[in-house]
């Protein structure tokens, strides 16, 4: 992860504005910075986002492919995540340097988003036990500028959002043998059901205050933080401590309760964006990579 | 501007694939019209003033057809009188897609100038293309591609309006709701039908016009005839399940209710299923790729043996089919039933057009019509015309549309005349049409490749050439052959004999991969007919530089062997060398310089030596197992004015035909051992597999009815006992016997010796063979020559000669072609037989039973080499009571039985009472059976169908 060096002068500062609820760049400790989220974006995936927060850059790109349904759960698809560390973020990533940051977050991405209440994975599903949809969901860290879970899990909805699944039919002959056929429209496609998908909301603990959306300097400040995925009802779906210091219950509470309300307010905006964008249709002007 | 079009596929492995595509749209693509002052196009090819005169639109106007109307009416496009029109891309995609051969001829017609036909790219036009809606299909889209364009091409001709009337663009439609929609958008739009008949002046045009779905269902009547073909898709999963199988369609030249579907299996395992009635034949015409369904075992049946023909007025739809159907089954030994099936789709249709003749209706007013076509394995065709009357005796080509599932017959329109039937160079076309014989003249592209005249050698042509012209060589060939591919010379050595033969050396002028090469690839093989010759090069080459006339200086590939007296080869050298003939003698001239002991000039002493030899040669061929085997062919007199034939003989062989052949055959077996040492995975070879010994069972049965024993166990074993075959008071028994061992023959074919591991030649008894001499007429000549010259350093290699795959595409082809000709050579035999027969009145003549068959006798003609049936039953009058015996097999008429090789004599005369099928018909007059022989010279409508074309 990118580093920044703070001086204890700057630490300090640091600490006591956020004790005062006021931090460097002006806002208060349950603030995100300015985040701005563009859908449709990569041409050749079935569904992708890009999200920016402050300056953290995240690009995300779903592609949907037929697969065999795991054996224990033969009526279900299922999602695959794979996060690649672009050393454009920073040149720490240069070679296998982003690999390890890469392999944290996806498996956190996993233990997320890789169950049934949190994507819909039996609409995955195109026949029991025989085929379903894998979803690939592909994560590209284009620039790091601290709080890179809470924007990639906003990417992630957004993508999941935007993603069309082509309509299949299962023809069956009478002797049982199945072919799956592709309808030749290009917009008969499904769309995935979204709403409970959660959203990732890290809290920083800085002295003895947490703070939402840390950025580097606060980041270097803090000794531990919490992640927690919230859904759109409030509902906790997970949640995991990292970082080397440690955090007493009581504020394990507060910061879960905070999380929580950040959380709730976080999704309905989102949801709100994403139609509106999607409402637009093809009238919509591409920003893109450039604008 | 680009845009992308995206679209969805599913992989090999079952996956799916989204895939994009950048597409981008132009400002410059021109219009292409002459009127347009806007588009800065360098040339134009829509004409300022197109006149196609029509009731409908009497204002001049471009055409714009869909894709169907394309699809469909390809043969009304060709025409001379529709130009003008614009071909849409989003028009051409789609029919590119759809079927391949109706691409190509929209292509050809484009690139014709005088048509006029401009191919304009709407899908990369800014102002044309549209994206695919939601929810819209895709042909829905298309459509809408299309009326887009029109209305683009509407607007922007008025607006180079100058002072002329306004150019106006009419869309050909035949879909009810592309037509409404485009006259919502106010574009000039009508049915294809509609617009072609009102075109003033062109009333054969009409006929040309393919029936469309809805005429159909007029013409027939809604009974439903035939089972639903299966869509593809179930064909495919049955094919996958092994309940379908996929076979070529063969349908039977006798028996119109038989058929056989032969299933390609692995290496040997192909298997024939027979398919029998109307019913299970289930619309196939011959050459459609099928899918069958094996029937249960308790209702397979054998192959019958009856000769039945689809003939008389169109059956009507309803009409019981009972009757003739029944006749197929008669019960057969168990051992004879053969696997049964019935088809239940069609996987891809081989239709092509077919030449025939019209059966005009009874009704006289009636439009719709039969059409018989030449190839007896053609079910007849319904076809609507107007001109019935002056299309009867004319020989017609039709193309088959479609045939509806309650139709009896396919139905089809008419695409164009021939000319008059029975007339020499119509009939001409037809069997050349008939067996795919490429017949047009040489293309300027290919003449183009030819060398300029005069030529002469140069010293560079010289380089890795022997000068041989000191050398007495002589070419011996039939009378009147102007491609001389091959000479020969013999010179005394001290020690024995120096042996050369010299091959046209048609390599040198032929470069690999130019335009001739591949149209002599193409075509394979020079075809002879009677009286005319197709040839494979140009003529320049054929009869000129290449053919080795006698005194002029012609450069050869030369291959030489040393001899000694007992005809053993001690050396063989091959190279590219220059000869100068000292002569070209016939077989006759050879023969009469060898037997006149007076003549001892070098050419003579030549000729006898290589006589010598020869002779030696073949017992050395013969002892080691080599079949002499026969078959009759015959030879016209052909009248040098009116080209008629005015006698008919059959070839008889001299001395020196042998003589040349011997060295042939010895110089094709030094080659093909080079060139298989040399290349052992690509040298082109030819073999001859041995015959499964169930092809012999007709020969075995026909001898032993004449107690005479025949074995087959091996090539040398079946010669030395055709050789003791004889028959006391009965000389041409052998010679029969000859013909028919011939018939259990397998094909010889060409292949490439990387792909298979037999080389075997059965005829010859040669382990090794390929073609060498003959590289003026046959293509394979011309791969082996190139082949050699690679092998001794004369000639370069390229790519295509040493890709064993390419060469064995290539030997397929010519195997095709080689067999289509000699059909061809067959049926102009046939035809000039009837020519004769015409002029020459009824004949009576004496002949042999050589196949005795359920209902007939085949008898030949050992004088004229002619062949026909003679039929026991007839439709007019009582049939006499037959009694087949398969075992003989025999077949007993009333109180007569008949034998293989029986004698028999026969009327033979021609019945040109049906100018459909002229043919020759042969009645019996001995053995006399009362109610079914004839008295001679007087001839019964008894026979019928005389058996030419085997």
């Amino acid at each position: 992860m990118a580093t920044v060096q703070v001086s204890e002068a700057e630490k300090v500062y640091i600490l006591h504005g956020i004790r005062d609820d006021l931090r460097v760049d002006g806002r208060g400790c349950e603030d995100y910075r300015h985040m701005e989220i563009e859908t449709d974006v990569v041409s050749n995936t079935d569904g992708s986002a890009k999200v920016t927060l402050g300056d953290t850059a995240v690009l995300v790109g779903v592609k949907a492919d037929i697969g065999k349904p795991r054996p224990m759960v033969p009526n279900e698809g299922y999602v695959e995540f794979f996060v690649d560390c672009s050393a454009n973020a920073t040149p720490e990533f240069e070679g296998r340097g982003g690999e390890e940051l890469g392999t944290e977050l996806s498996n956190t991405l996993y233990k997320v988003f890789n169950n049934k209440h949190s994507v819909d994975l039996k609409s995955l599903c195109i026949s029991a036990g025989e085929h379903c949809w894998v979803l690939y969901v592909d994560v590209l860290l284009l620039q790091c500028d601290g709080n890179l879970y809470d924007a990639i899990s906003v990417a992630i909805k957004a993508a999941l959002f935007n993603t069309k699944i082509p309509r299949v039919h299962i023809s069956a002959d009478e002797e049982g043998g199945k072919e799956i056929e592709l309808s030749d429209d290009p917009y008969d496609c499904v769309r995935l059901n979204v709403e409970n998908v959660p959203c990732i909301v890290t809290l920083c603990k800085v002295g003895h205050r947490h703070v939402v959306d840390a950025t580097l300097q606060e980041k270097a400040c803090s000794v531990a933080s919490l992640i927690i995925s919230v859904t759109h009802k409030g509902t906790i779906t997970c949640t995991r401590k990292v970082g080397g210091g440690s955090l007493d219950p009581e504020s394990i509470f507060e910061m879960t309760e905070a999380g929580k309300r950040v959380g709730k307010a976080l999704h309905a905006p989102l949801m709100k964006l994403l139609q509106q964008e999607e409402s637009l249709g093809k009238a919509r002007q591409k920003v893109g990579f450039l604008g | 501007m680009l845009k992308s079009k995206t679209f969805v596929k599913k992989t090999r492995s079952g996956g799916v694939m989204k895939i994009v595509r950048e597409h981008y749209l132009r400002d410059d693509i021109w219009c292409g019209s002459e009127v347009c002052t806007e588009c800065k196009q360098e040339s134009t090819a829509l004409q300022r003033d197109p006149c196609m005169e029509s009731n409908l639109c009497s204002y001049p106007h471009y055409v714009i057809p869909d894709t169907n109307v394309v699809l469909h009416q390809i043969d009304v496009l060709e025409d001379q009188v529709i130009r003008n029109v614009i071909i849409l891309q989003t028009v051409l995609a789609e029919v590119r897609h759809r079927s391949a051969p109706i691409y190509k001829r929209l292509k050809d017609i484009v690139h014709e100038k005088e048509k006029n036909f401009y191919t304009f790219t709407n899908e990369h036009h800014r102002e044309t293309f549209i994206e695919r809606e939601p929810g819209e299909s895709a042909n829905d889209r298309n459509d809408r591609a299309i009326r887009v364009a029109a209305t683009w091409y509407s607007e922007h001709l008025k607006k180079s309006e100058s002072d002329t009337d306004p150019l106006k663009v009419v869309l050909l439609t035949n879909d009810q709701g592309n037509k409404q929609k485009a006259e919502e958008s106010g574009l000039l739009v009508y049915k294809c039908e509609e617009y072609i008949k009102s075109l003033i002046g062109n009333p054969e045009l009409v006929d040309r016009l393919a029936l469309s779905n809805d005429d159909k269902n007029d013409i027939t009547s809604s009974k439903v005839l035939f089972p639903e073909h299966l869509p593809l898709s179930r064909i495919q999963a049955g094919l996958k399940n092994g309940t379908f199988l996929q076979g070529t369609f063969r349908a039977s030249r006798d028996n119109y209710l038989e058929a056989t579907v032969f299933v390609q299996g692995e290496g040997e395992e192909s298997t024939e299923v027979l398919i029998q009635g109307l019913q299970n034949l289930n619309r196939s015409v011959y050459q459609d790729v099928v899918a069958v369904q094996l029937l249960p075992r308790d209702q397979w049946v054998a192959p019958s043996s009856v000769v039945l023909q689809d003939e008389g007025a169109a059956k009507d739809d309803n009409e019981e089919e009972g009757e003739e159907e029944k006749e197929l089954r008669v019960s057969a030994a168990e051992a004879a039933r053969k696997p049964t099936g019935r088809v239940v789709g069609i996987i891809k249709r081989n239709w092509r057009p077919f030449c025939g003749m019209l059966n005009a209706s009874i009704i006289k007013e009636s439009t719709r019509h039969l059409f018989t076509p030449a190839d007896r394995r053609i079910p007849r065709i319904r076809i609507e015309t107007r001109q019935a009357d002056a299309l009867a005796g004319q020989r017609i080509m039709v193309a088959i549309d479609g045939w509806p599932k309650h139709s009896r017959y396919p139905n089809g329109h008419f695409v164009r005349t021939l000319g008059s039937a029975g007339d020499k160079e119509t009939e001409q076309q037809v069997l050349l049409l008939e067996h795919d014989v490429p017949h047009q003249a040489f293309s300027q592209a290919v003449l183009s490749f030819l060398p300029t005249m005069p030529w002469e050698i140069t010293p560079e042509v010289m380089v890795n050439r022997e000068d041989l012209r000191s050398l007495t060589v002589c070419s011996v060939d039939p009378p009147g052959c102007t491609d001389i591919d091959d000479a020969l010379h013999c010179r005394e050595l001290d020690n024995g004999n120096l042996e050369g033969v010299h091959i046209a050396d048609v390599s040198h002028f032929i470069r690999p991969g130019n335009a001739m090469d591949k149209e002599a690839a193409n075509r394979g093989t020079t075809v002879y007919l009677c009286g005319k010759r197709i040839d494979m090069v140009p003529e320049l080459l054929s009869s000129n530089l290449c053919s080795l006339r006698s005194n002029v200086e012609r450069l050869a590939f030369s291959c030489i062997w040393e001899i000694n007296h007992e005809a053993e080869i001690l050396k063989t050298r091959f190279t590219k060398s220059v000869i100068k003939s000292k002569a070209s003698l016939t077989y006759a001239e050879a023969q009469m310089r060898i037997d006149d002991t007076t003549q001892t000039d070098d050419i003579t002493k030549n000729l006898r030596g290589l006589n010598k030899l020869a002779k030696i040669l073949k017992k050395h061929r013969i002892l080691k197992g080599a079949l002499t085997l026969s078959s009759l062919e015959v030879r016209f007199h052909i009248d040098s004015e009116t080209h008629d034939p005015i006698d008919l003989q059959t070839k008889e062989l001299m001395e020196t035909n042998s003589m040349v052949e011997e060295f042939m055959l010895l110089a094709n077996i030094s080659v093909a051992q080079k060139i298989f040492d040399e290349f052992p995975d690509c040298a082109m070879l030819r073999k001859h597999p041995a015959p499964p010994p169930s092809n012999y069972d007709i020969l075995l049965k026909a001898a032993k009815s004449k107690a005479v024993e025949i074995h087959t166990d091996s090539a040398k074993a079946l010669a030395d006992s055709l050789d003791v075959a004889r028959v006391d008071g009965f000389p041409y028994f052998n010679t029969l016997l000859r013909i028919l061992a011939t018939r259990c023959m397998m094909q010889a074919v060409y292949f490439c010796s990387g792909m298979d591991s037999d080389f075997h030649h059965y005829g010859l008894a040669s382990p090794i063979y390929t073609h060498f001499t003959s590289p003026i007429r046959r293509y394979a000549d011309i791969i082996v020559h190139r082949l050699l010259a690679v092998a001794i350093a004369a000639d370069k290699t390229y790519p295509d000669l040493m890709d064993k795959q390419k060469q064995s595409a290539l030997s397929n082809n010519l195997n095709y072609r080689h067999k289509m000709s000699q059909y061809a050579q067959r049926a102009s035999v046939a035809f000039h037989t009837q020519l004769f027969f015409k002029s020459r009145g009824i004949l009576n003549e004496e002949g042999f039973v050589l196949f005795v068959r359920k209902n007939a006798i085949i008898v030949l003609i050992p004088k004229f080499g002619l062949e026909g049936t003679v039929f026991f039953d007839s439709k007019t009058k009582a049939a006499p009571t037959v009694v087949f015996d398969e075992e003989g097999p025999s077949l007993t008429v009333e109180q007569h039985t008949f034998h293989i090789f029986d004698r028999v004599i026969v009327t033979i005369s021609l019945d040109a009472s049906n100018i459909q099928h002229q043919k020759i018909r042969m009645s019996l007059i001995e053995p006399v059976i009362p109610g079914v022989s004839v008295s001679a010279p007087e001839v019964a409508p008894l026979a019928k169908k005389p058996r030419l074309d085997r």
